[in-house]
C-alpha cells in the first residue's frame, strides 16, 4: 500500500544516501537495500545503543536504514556483481552513493546498467558530482556545509567561528533531493519509455539552505552576505525581514529554555510585534508609553536617525525580564492566542511530549532489532493511503534477514545456489 | 474555454503538468520552481497589497532595494508566470477558482484556515475539480492544536528541535542560518506531490497534502530522535566538534585574491589523516600520543589552537591544495563570491543568467538535480507584478478582452500597492 508501491528500488547507498531510500519506502515502494556481506559502514555511524543486548548497535542505521529489506551481495567480486544485475533487471530505481569512478571500475556504472535494463532510472549521490574538478576530493559533512555555501553566513557569535548544526545534514539535503530527481526521471520514463542517469551533488544540494545568498556576488550585491544585525562599529540596524534571522536579537531566555522571538520592524512584519506589545501590556509587563511605539514605523525611524537601539535597550529589558517568568508551555499557548510567529526553541525532548506531533499522529514505533523505536513518521497527511501504515512499516534490516525471499523471488536462486554463493562469501 | 496551446515545454518531464501557485516566501514557492525546470507551467499568483516577504529581503539585483530585485524572491521563482491578483476580493478568488479548473495541483502556504475563510479549501475546490492535487505548506501543518499557529521559517526552526542544535554549548542556541525548515520542507513536499501525481495517473485520484515544515524538519534529526527514544539522551548543541573525529572545526585563514573568505572548515576524519596532517603541523601535534582518535577527542581544545595557528597564517585555497593533496577533508566555508569562481560549481553550471524586463540580467541558481536525457531548462527570469496577466486570463483560461477590462476595473488585478 502507498503511492509508490508498484516500484521497487535498489538501494545501494550507505550513511550518504539511506535517506532516499526511506523515503520511497515510506510512501511503499519495494526497496531492497544491498549490502556488503560485512556489513554496510552506515552501521557504524552514531549514535549507538548504550545497553542491554543491543548494545553498540547504530542508531543511524535504525533510523534511516527503515522502510526496506535486506540482502547482502559482494558486488566487489564477479559473482555479486552479476547477482546485483540480475536484481536491477526487476526494479525501477536504482540509489547509490559510491565514491566517483567506484561504479565503473566495479562494471555496475550508468552504461552498464542500462544494458540490463533500459528503463532503470539510476541515481549517484556524490560530494560534489561524479565529475568534475572536485569529484576526487575528501568530504565530510562539515567540509560540505562549507563547500555549499550555508557555513559562512551562520556568524551568529562574532567572537566565534560560524558553525554547522550539531547533527551531520549535508548528506541528507543530497538524499532527499535524490529522491525527487529520481521522480522527475520517472515521469521522463513514462513519456520515452526509458530510464536516465541523475547525477546529485551534496554541495548543491546545501547551497539550498542559504536563502539566496550564493547569488550576493552574481547579482552584483556583494555586500549583502556580510550584513549582519551589528555595523562594524558596533551598532545595531534595523531588519526588515519577518524572520530575523541575521538579527541576534532573536533569542530570548524563559524559565525553562529559550525562545525564538524576533522583535521584527517594518511593513511586512512589525504588526506581530505590535501583537506581542499588547499582550505584554496586558500583562503588565510594560508600560502605556511603551505600548503606543509602533513597530511598523519604528524601522524608518531608525534608519533616519529619529529613535536609535539605545531608546529601545529598556523595552527590551522589560520584555527579558517578564519572559524569564514564562515557560516554553506557556509561550506557546500565547503565540497560538495571539497568532505570533513565535515559537519556543524545542529539544528533542520537547519534541517526544509534543501535543501537535501527537494529535498529528507523527510519530510510528517500530519494532526494530534494538527494540520498539519511535521515529519521525508521515511526511504529510492525506486522505489517501498514500504511506505504508504504520504498524507494517519495516524497520532497518538485519543483514542478509531477506537474501532468502529476495534472491529466490528477484534473482531465482534456489537453497542450493544460495548456499554456494554463501560459501564464497558472495552474500 | 478556450483551448490552450500547448508549451514549448512538452517534452520535459512535466510538460503536460498546470500548477497554480498561491504561495510566498520560500518553502512553498520552492516547490514550484522545481516543477516549472522540468517543464511545468506554473502560475504564480501574488498580490501587491500583500507584498510576499522575500520580496522584502536581499540579496537584491544591483544592490539596489525594490521589490522587484530581490534574488531570492528570483530564485524561488524563475521559470513561473506571474498573475498579479488580489485574493480578498471575490472578484479575485473567482479567477482561482478558474486556474483550478485549468491546472491539476495548487500549492498555498497561507496560514491555514485561510483557504477556508475565502472559500478555497480542498473539499470545496475539488467540487471544480474533482481529480486537484493541492499541496498546503505551513509550519506546524493544518490540523492538531496548533494548526492555526503561523509563523516564520524561525519558528520552524525553533519548533522542529533544529534550533537547539545549533550553537555552543556554553551559549544559548543560535540556528542555523535562516528559516531552515523552508530548505528541509520543500523536499518532501515535492516528493510527495510527485508521487501523489503518480497515484493520480494510476488511479484518476486527487487529494490534499498537509505538509508541516516544522515535521520535515524533524525527519532530518533521525539519530537524535532514535537516541532519545532508545537512550534517554537528549541531544544537545556542541558548535562545531563531531564526537568521532578531532580536530573537527571551522579555522580562520587569510582572505586574498583567490580567497574571499575568512574560515576554513577542518575534518581529520582517520588516524591515517591525522598522521599527515601532524606532519605539516609540526611541533607538539607531532607527538604520538596524539597519534588515536580517543586521545585527540580528549585534547580537542589544544588541537585546535594548534591548527587555528597554523591555518591562519595561510589563505584558504592554499589550505585547501595542500591538505586535499593529503586525502584530508578541507574546504573554504565559501561567500558567493569563492561560489561563484568555484570550478566545480562552474563545472556544473551552478549559477544561471536569465535576461529580466528591468535589469537587463540577472542570476538565479540552476537546478540542484542533473539528469542526463532531460536536463532542466532555466530560461526565464521570476515574474515582476502582473508580467503574465494577459497571457494568463486570455491565453491560458480564455478570458475575452471585456471580461478582463471589467477584472480591471474591479480592482482585482492591480500591479501596485
Amino acid at each position: 500500500m502507498g503511492f509508490l508501491s508498484p516500484y521497487r528500488v535498489i538501494d545501494l547507498t550507505d550513511e550518504r544516501g539511506l535517506l532516499a531510500g526511506k523515503m520511497f519506502g515510506d510512501l511503499g515502494a519495494d526497496v531492497i537495500h544491498i549490502e556488503p556481506p560485512g556489513g554496510t559502514s552506515a552501521r557504524h555511524e552514531g549514535p549507538f545503543v548504550e545497553s542491554g543486548p543491543a548494545k553498540g548497535r547504530s542508531l543511524y542505521w535504525e533510523a534511516y536504514g527503515c522502510g526496506r529489506r535486506g540482502v547482502t551481495c559482494d558486488i566487489e567480486t564477479p559473482e555479486g556483481r552479476d547477482l546485483l544485475l540480475q536484481l536491477c533487471r526487476n526494479a525501477d530505481f536504482l540509489f547509490e552513493s559510491f565514491a566517483p569512478g567506484k561504479g565503473a571500475r566495479l562494471g555496475v556504472d550508468w552504461p552498464a546498467l542500462h544494458a540490463v535494463n533500459p528503463q532503470l532510472v539510476h541515481v549517484s549521490i556524490t560530494a560534489f558530482g561524479s565529475d568534475g574538478p572536485k569529484a576526487g576530493w575528501a568530504q565530510s559533512d562539515l567540509a560540505l556545509w562549507a563547500a555549499g555555501g550555508a557555513l559562512f553566513p551562520n556568524t551568529k557569535e562574532p567572537d566565534r567561528a560560524p558553525f554547522r548544526l550539531s547533527l551531520p545534514q549535508s548528506w541528507l539535503h543530497a538524499a532527499a533531493d535524490a529522491a525527487g530527481a529520481a521522480l522527475i526521471a520517472h515521469f521522463a520514463r513514462l513519456m520515452t519509455g526509458e530510464g536516465q542517469h541523475v547525477d546529485i551533488s551534496a554541495q548543491q544540494s546545501v547551497a539550498q539552505a542559504t536563502l539566496g545568498r550564493v547569488l550576493s556576488a552574481p547579482v552584483g550585491d556583494p555586500g549583502f552576505e556580510r550584513w549582519s544585525a551589528v555595523t562594524p562599529a558596533g551598532q545595531q540596524r534595523a531588519d526588515r525581514s519577518g524572520s530575523g534571522s541575521a538579527s541576534a536579537r532573536s533569542k530570548w531566555a524563559l524559565k525553562d529554555g529559550y525562545a525564538e522571538m524576533h522583535l521584527s520592524m517594518g511593513a511586512a512584519a512589525g504588526k506581530f510585534t505590535n501583537a506581542l506589545m499588547a499582550w505584554l501590556h496586558e500583562k503588565g509587563a510594560i508600560d502605556d508609553d511603551t505600548a503606543k511605539l509602533d513597530w511598523i514605523t519604528l524601522a524608518d525611524r531608525i534608519d533616519e536617525g529619529v529613535l536609535t537601539f539605545a531608546d529601545l535597550e529598556p523595552v527590551y529589558e522589560k520584555i527579558a525580564t517578564f519572559l524569564a517568568t514564562i515557560t516554553k508551555a506557556e509561550f506557546m499557548d500565547a503565540a497560538l492566542a495571539r497568532r505570533l510567529p513565535y515559537s519556543p526553541i524545542n529539544s528533542i525532548a520537547d519534541l517526544a511530549a509534543s501535543p501537535q506531533l501527537a494529535a498529528r499522529g507523527f510519530w510510528n514505533t517500530l519494532d526494530s532489532s534494538v527494540g520498539p523505536l519511535r521515529l519521525p513518521g508521515a511526511f504529510a497527511l492525506t486522505g489517501l493511503p498514500a504511506f505504508v501504515p504504520a504498524g507494517e512499516r519495516r524497520p532497518a534490516p538485519r543483514p542478509g534477514q531477506h537474501n532468502r525471499e529476495v534472491y529466490a523471488a528477484l534473482a531465482g536462486l534456489d537453497e542450493t545456489a544460495l548456499a554456494a554463493f554463501a560459501a564464497k562469501g558472495v552474500i | 474555454m478556450a483551448p490552450v496551446t500547448p508549451p514549448a515545454t512538452a517534452t520535459l518531464p512535466l510538460g503536460r503538468l498546470k500548477v497554480v501557485d498561491l504561495s510566498w516566501v520560500v518553502a512553498g514557492p520552492s516547490i514550484g520552481r522545481v516543477l516549472a525546470d522540468y517543464g511545468a507551467t506554473v502560475v504564480r499568483v501574488e498580490s501587491p497589497r500583500r507584498v510576499d516577504t522575500a520580496r522584502h529581503m536581499g540579496p537584491f539585483v544591483g544592490a539596489k532595494r525594490t521589490v522587484e530585485s530581490g534574488a531570492l524572491y528570483g530564485n524561488v521563482n524563475a521559470g513561473k508566470l506571474g498573475l498579479s491578483l488580489d485574493l480578498s476580493l471575490e472578484e479575485g478568488r473567482a479567477v482561482v477558482r478558474d486556474l483550478v479548473r485549468w491546472g491539476d495541483v495548487l500549492i498555498e502556504a497561507f496560514a491555514p484556515g485561510m483557504m477556508k475563510r475565502w472559500g478555497l479549501d480542498y473539499p470545496a475546490l475539488r467540487e471544480l475539480r474533482p481529480d486537484l492535487v493541492m499541496l498546503s505548506t505551513s509550519l506546524a501543518g493544518g490540523t492538531g492544536p496548533y494548526a492555526a499557529f503561523a509563523g516564520y521559517g524561525g519558528a520552524g526552526a525553533a519548533m522542529s528541535g533544529v534550533m537547539h542544535l545549533a550553537g555552543y554549548p556554553d551559549r544559548a542556541p543560535k540556528g542555523p542560518f535562516g528559516p531552515y525548515t523552508d530548505f528541509v520542507g520543500p523536499r518532501f513536499a515535492l516528493f510527495t506531490l510527485l508521487a501523489a501525481l503518480d497515484h493520480r495517473r494510476r488511479t484518476g485520484e486527487g487529494c490534499h497534502l498537509d505538509c508541516a515544515q516544522a515535521e520535515a524538519g524533524i525527519q532530518f534529526l533521525g539519530q537524535a530522535v532514535a537516541d532519545q527514544a532508545i537512550n534517554g539522551r537528549v541531544a544537545e548543541r556542541c558548535g562545531n566538534r563531531d564526537p568521532d573525529m578531532a580536530p573537527h572545526g571551522v579555522y580562520p585563514c587569510r582572505p586574498g585574491p583567490d580567497c574571499d573568505t575568512p574560515w576554513v572548515a577542518i575534518a581529520i576524519r582517520t588516524d591515517a589523516e591525522w598522521q599527515r596532517f601532524a606532519a605539516l603541523l609540526g611541533g607538539e601535534a607531532a607527538d604520538p600520543k596524539y597519534a588515536n582518535r580517543g586521545a585527540r577527542l580528549a585534547a580537542a581544545d589544544r588541537l585546535d589552537e594548534w591548527v587555528a595557528a597554523w591555518t591562519a597564517a595561510r589563505s584558504g585555497a592554499a589550505i585547501e591544495a595542500e591538505l586535499q593533496a593529503a586525502g584530508i577533508a578541507a574546504h573554504r566555508a565559501s561567500t558567493s563570491a569563492d561560489m561563484q569562481a568555484d570550478p566545480q560549481l562552474l563545472h556544473r553550471h551552478h549559477y544561471v543568467e536569465l535576461s529580466h524586463p528591468q535589469f537587463g540580467r540577472t542570476v538565479v541558481e540552476n537546478t540542484r538535480f542533473a539528469l542526463s536525457a532531460t536536463p532542466a531548462r532555466v530560461e526565464r527570469a521570476a515574474p515582476v507584478y502582473g508580467q503574465d496577466n494577459n497571457h494568463i486570463l486570455s491565453g491560458l483560461l480564455g478570458y475575452n478582452q471585456s471580461r478582463i477590462d471589467t477584472l480591471q476595473a474591479s480592482g482585482a488585478l492591480r500591479t501596485e500597492a
